[in-house]
């Protein structure tokens, strides 16, 4: 009885998530600044983050009909601006000529950032300090690390989700998240 | 042994203690990170889409670039096709015109080996004589000499 339940679940999901990605505009507006967020905080670079992200629901609106529900449209999303990443990285570490990136993020781009919480501008400077030594840090790590990273501690995916975003192991998930998290510890003055 | 023990467990106690403070310290950092990189996001989401700002020079570059390169492309693969195209109906047009006035070339060459065949055929007619001809005209010359002697008479 619950087997059937739980079936008619997923079938009422799956149904859902075709529906929810009939209105195109809708999805966009709903999943823009997830996506963005992402290839964002993944790539430091606002021109390509914003060019994937305009990719991603290009190949999303092309590949519509080849979406079954059998993930979220969030994962689904998400997995397509992955694959996007990764080419867009492997044609840029063709180009090693280029140097500079377009127009890279840094940590200036928060200096209007107000923390939530900070009263005073003491601890508003601390917290920013705080930001800046993470944002370092990111910056240090691989592209799988990062993407990692920033899904889990960003996007605020379970590791079972990432897993099937970015087509890896739990296990490799959690070795990179790992290995990410001791590279941070250390940056932030703690032990390796 | 004991007091071993003792200081081992301070020791071990200690570490926790200071472990889940820089556990804490770095899962509030991770949420300051997250709270900023949400504020950077928003902020560019609230931005014109890249299309209508001024684009970063790789993004020129390739803006540029490619419509270039794709036209040339275009041109160097249309510009031959079509000038193949063409100079193969000119060639066409060509033989039909060529084809056109060759039929009364043919025939006016053919009449000509007519007439010049006539031409010849009469030409040989007349000018090589007969095997008999000098005895014809030597009959004719005799023939002329009795009339003109029947006429003295």
């Amino acid at each position: 009885m619950e087997e059937i339940a739980g079936t008619e679940l997923a079938i009422e999901k799956k149904e859902q998530a075709v529906l929810e990605l009939a209105d195109f505009d809708e999805v966009v507006r709903v999943y823009r600044p997830r996506i963005l967020r992402f290839l964002l905080s993944s790539l430091t670079d606002r021109d390509a983050a914003e060019t994937l992200t305009q990719e991603c629901f290009l190949k999303a609106w092309n590949a519509r009909a080849q979406f079954r529900g059998d993930s979220s449209l969030s994962t689904w999303l998400t997995r397509i601006a992955v694959n996007l990443m990764r080419d867009h990285l492997r044609s840029r570490s063709l180009r090693f000529w280029q140097k500079t990136r377009g127009a890279a993020l840094d940590v200036m781009d928060i200096s209007d950032w107000v923390p939530d919480g900070r009263t005073t501008p003491e601890s508003a400077v601390l917290a920013r300090d705080q930001v800046a030594l993470v944002w370092k840090a990111v910056d240090e790590l691989s592209a799988q690390q990062r993407s990692v990273f920033v899904l889990r501690f960003v996007d605020e995916m379970e590791l079972e989700e990432i897993a099937e975003t970015i087509g890896m192991n739990l296990s490799t998930v959690k070795s990179h998240l790992y290995r990410a998290l001791a590279i941070l510890r250390e940056r932030m003055g703690g032990k390796k | 042994m004991k007091i071993r023990k003792e200081a081992e467990m301070e020791n071990e106690a200690e570490s926790m203690l200071t472990s889940s403070q820089e556990m804490r310290d770095l899962a509030e950092a991770l949420s300051l990170y997250r709270s900023a990189i949400q504020h950077v996001a928003e902020k560019q989401a609230a931005r014109p889409l890249a299309m209508d700002r001024k684009p970063a020079p790789s993004f020129r570059m390739r803006l540029v670039m490619v419509p270039a390169l794709a036209a040339a492309l275009a041109v160097a693969v249309i510009v031959p096709a079509v000038s193949h195209l063409h100079g193969h109906r000119g060639i066409t047009a060509a033989k039909v015109v060529d084809v056109t006035p060759q039929t009364p070339t043919t025939t006016v060459a053919q009449v000509d080996d007519t007439q010049l065949m006539n031409q010849i055929d009469s030409d040989l007619t007349e000018d090589v004589p007969d095997a008999l001809q000098p005895l014809a005209d030597m009959g004719d010359q005799t023939a002329t000499a009795k009339s003109s002697e029947t006429e003295k008479k």
